[in-house]
């Protein structure tokens, strides 16, 4: 009955419709399918300077930066500039910008476009996320040259000024207002400028008929369909819609490999940031060290991982890196291993510390009250709350009554700024080199009162000794040296356990290869495989080719 | 006529008080925008990028008042402001990429399901433990009972993913270009047909019950009697002396139901990937993007406003008593 119905309903819309093909759209050839946002309708921004979220592609294949980095290999890759140096006093840096690089209006792209790119962040302040100008004193242009001078020498700032989408100056020094601009026809460097349709719940963007890079992209366009959750965006992918996807899937070999095991893939390297267990260190006891390495000893991290991410990671090396700072990391064996699983150990270190065990199995502080304890996640983001419920029970294994406390994000990341909590599971900050990694841990310049928002060191730890490291990290550009430095900030990290890591954040990439090949894999790790790791993925966009296709 | 007037004095009064709560509510709430912007990133944001957040939304530490006076000055121009969330869209092009769908799909739904579920209720009344009696109303209450979430997965799944009868996602298809063609209202017909299935079968049950119930006591009043008495005809006696007078409460569930027809319907819009407000509502207070929460709780007051305006009306005409009164 139910079945005649709805042949009935659906043949008697579809009766003489030409709209009305089977359900699964085919995508066209040559036209990439990419899963990356989930919103139930996109709106028209491309806007690669403003704060909020242009679509996708506003600063991975629209607008380019000087240089790109990529997180699985490590390393810088020249992109519209085509080398840098420090002079030998570290206070100026200066770009080789690209020559015969042209915008997608045919205007060539020249150092005078880098420099007003710069000069607009100055002006307009709002637009200058990365903080260019904490540092920058000017900029000047010399022929294909483009030197900032700095304020101080902050040899990181590289990271900070390569990273900006250089946009345009005979479009943008017209545009009245840069920070509400909503660009709806961008005109830019990358591989795909042009907007071939737009509506509410699909739009696709052709290649830029100038691009740089001869025969590149060899990608026709790519195609963005709005899903509002992640069940919709993995329903499209399995079902072959979807053809690069950075969304989470769960049990991604049964659920999608299966179905065609010689073209559904993944990688997920593990170059996210770390997931830590902050314990607030202005709050006795974990002020003292020893507590907070018996908390990291007493956590099963193997458990862990398996339950709150399904495996998809490893427990954390013990300096905290991801596979992102490979590069830089010591071996597990030339640093305290503190991130082990030893029960035994914990409780002695609990008991060194004053902290006796009670008849009912809970310890008690120095003031005879029992040690209880919350841990704030956010309700609803499933894996730290089930990563929290294993540590919680780890936790009272040695004694300490830990109980996991969901809150709505916004309260719950307040009392996080603020320092108002007791334990919290959150990420960590993440760049090329482990500097910013580390400073957001350690150093006494990021404390601020309990009270006040604080961007990051949410735990307040301050080191007087990871300071003068970071300090030295700040005034050498010579890679060996940065690598000793970061050395000592890794045992250092070690030594005084800040707060305790917990796993690297996987980097989800999933993708079939039956229309499409060269995305990255283990065996081609050119580039980070993710769609949400920006912007490498121009790395990738420029490297995939429409299968059968030389 | 003035029962009217004095029904629009009282949604005025009404209105004005919603728009205070309206801009008080959301700065109540704790936390910021830039904030949580910033924590989306999770640590692919350098920290110094909170401050040109907060620079670009204008966070201001002003007083309530001031801010409360900007707000309302913007208002009458018509500028809901700019969405954080979407930013730099403006409000109102964020609000235009869903208003028209569910205005269309919860809409339609609304109307079906209210349409059949009333007519269906009063047949079961007049015809009481017939068959349509025994097995319609505790059918449709089961299934209304079930989470919709469920109900919209299932029909989605069976007919959808499994069959392929109806298209999985989106309100018409990516390639058929918008536009007054039959293809393109036939693909929207298409693919608006799975969803709105699910919200009439699931909230049938309320309008058939509330109906069946309030039927059978119309229908055992002494006017009912009489004009059966009277040896009217049967349809006349249920349609102009029962049904008219069983459907004043229903008419009531349906000016709210009709208002409130722009809160969307968030599952419907997640489960078939369809645009409407009910997402954009999530998105705004999970953002905390105030001027898109204000936007929106404005297009909802009103059009509830609205609604029960035209029940009222539609009261004066069914109901005399209400005319009388006045």
């Amino acid at each position: 009955m139910t079945r005649a119905l709805a042949i009935l309903v659906a043949a008697a819309i579809c009766a003489g419709s030409a709209g009305c093909e089977t359900g699964r759209a085919g995508t066209p050839p040559g036209v990439l399918s990419v899963s990356v946002e989930q919103q139930s309708a996109w709106i028209r921004t491309f806007n690669p300077l403003a704060p909020g979220e242009a679509r996708w592609p506003t600063r991975a294949g629209i607008y380019e930066p000087l240089l790109v980095h990529n997180p699985v290999a490590g390393e810088w890759v020249p992109w519209l500039a085509t080398d840098w140096s420090w002079s030998d006093d570290l206070r100026s840096l200066t770009f080789d910008i690209r020559e015969g690089v042209e915008w997608s209006d045919g205007t060539p792209m020249t150092a005078r476009d880098v420099a007003f790119t710069f000069e607009l962040l100055r002006e307009v302040p709002a637009l200058d996320q990365g903080g260019v100008w904490s540092f920058v004193d000017d900029v000047t242009v010399d022929g294909s040259h483009v030197t900032l001078r700095t304020s101080r020498v902050y040899v990181p700032g590289l990271q900070v000024v390569a990273g900006v989408p250089i946009v345009p100056e005979h479009i943008w020094s017209e545009v009245d207002d840069p920070l509400t601009f909503t660009n709806p026809n961008p005109v830019a460097t990358g591989p795909f400028t042009e907007v071939r349709t737009f509506q509410n719940q699909v739009y696709e963007l052709g290649r830029n008929p100038n691009y740089w890079q001869d025969g590149r992209p060899y990608v026709e366009a790519l195609r963005f369909l709005a899903y509002p959750g992640n069940d919709q965006a993995n329903m499209a992918l399995v079902e072959g819609t979807v053809d690069w996807a950075g969304n989470f899937v769960p049990a991604i070999d049964r659920t999608f490999v299966r179905r065609d095991p010689d073209h559904n893939k993944y990688w997920f390297p593990l170059v996210g940031s770390t997931v830590f267990l902050y314990a607030n260190t202005t709050r006795a006891p974990f002020d003292d060290v020893r507590v907070r390495r018996a908390l990291s000893l007493a956590l099963n991290r193997e458990r862990i991982v398996e339950v709150a991410m399904y495996d998809y990671t490893v427990p954390s090396s013990p300096t905290g890196l991801s596979d992102s700072y490979r590069s830089w990391r010591l071996d597990d064996d030339d640093v305290e291993d503190w991130t082990r699983h030893d029960v035994a150990e914990a409780n002695a270190l609990l008991d060194a510390a004053g902290l006796a065990m009670g008849d009912d199995g809970v310890r008690r502080g120095p003031d005879g009250r029992p040690l209880a304890f919350d841990i704030d996640v956010v309700s609803g983001w499933s894996d730290w709350v089930r990563a929290a419920q294993v540590i919680a029970t780890d936790l009272r294994a040695v004694g300490i009554r830990a109980q996991v406390r969901p809150a709505e994000f916004s309260a719950w990341f307040s009392d996080l700024q603020r320092g108002e909590f007791e334990l919290a599971v959150s990420w960590s900050n993440d760049g090329p080199s482990p500097y910013a990694f580390y400073r957001w841990l350690m150093s006494p310049d990021t404390v601020q009162p309990v009270g006040e928002i604080s961007a990051g060191n949410w735990h307040r730890f301050a080191d007087d000794e990871a300071q003068r490291l970071l300090d030295a990290f700040e005034r050498t550009a010579d890679r060996d040296a940065q690598g000793e430095l970061a050395d000592d900030l890794q045992r250092r990290f070690a030594e005084t356990m800040p707060a305790i890591p917990l796993f690297p954040n996987p980097q989800w990439a999933a993708y079939s290869t039956r229309r499409f090949e060269g995305f990255p894999s283990p065996d081609a790790p050119y580039a980070s495989p993710s769609p949400n790791a920006l912007p490498s993925a121009l790395l990738v966009l420029t490297t995939l080719r429409p299968r059968g296709v030389e | 006529m003035k029962y009217a007037l004095r029904r629009l004095g009282f949604y005025l009064v009404a209105a004005l008080s919603a728009i205070v709560m309206n801009f008080l509510i959301p700065r109540l709430m704790p936390g910021d925008p830039a904030s949580t912007m910033f924590a989306r990133f999770q640590g692919r944001l350098q920290p110094e990028a909170l401050d040109a957040l907060r620079a670009a939304f204008g966070f201001t530490d002003a007083p309530l008042h001031k801010q409360f006076g900007s707000y309302v000055w913007h208002l009458a121009q018509g500028d809901l402001g700019l969405s954080t969330a979407y930013y730099p869209a403006t409000v109102t092009e964020v609000i235009g990429t869903g208003l028209l769908w569910t205005v269309l799909l919860a809409g339609v739904s609304v109307l079906i399901a209210f349409c059949i579920g009333t007519t269906l209720g009063a047949l079961a009344a007049w015809k009481r433990n017939g068959v349509l009696d025994s097995f319609a109303p505790p059918a449709l209450a089961l299934i209304g009972a079930f989470p919709y979430f469920w109900l919209a997965m299932l029909a989605l799944y069976v007919f959808g993913f499994t069959l392929g009868w109806f298209p999985l996602r989106h309100a018409h298809s990516p390639d058929v270009a918008p536009g007054f063609s039959w293809a393109f209202i036939s693909n929207v017909a298409w693919h608006a047909t799975l969803p709105a299935a699910t919200i009439v079968l699931a909230s049938l049950g309320g309008w058939l019950l509330s109906m069946r119930n309030t039927m059978i006591s119309v229908l055992g009043t002494d006017y009912v009697g009489f004009a059966r008495a009277r040896g009217l005809e049967p349809k006349r006696v249920l349609v102009w002396y029962a049904a008219r007078n069983a459907l004043l409460p229903n008419i009531t569930g349906f000016g709210m139901a009709l208002g409130f027809v722009l809160s969307g319907s968030l599952l419907t819009e997640i489960v078939f990937s369809y645009p409407g407000l009910g997402y954009l509502m999530v998105v705004a207070v999970r953002n905390q993007d105030y001027p898109l929460m204000q936007g929106l709780f404005l297009a909802i007051t009103l059009a509830v406003l609205a609604a029960n305006w035209f029940v009222d009306l539609a009261y004066v005409w069914l109901d005399p008593r209400t005319r009388d009164d006045g």
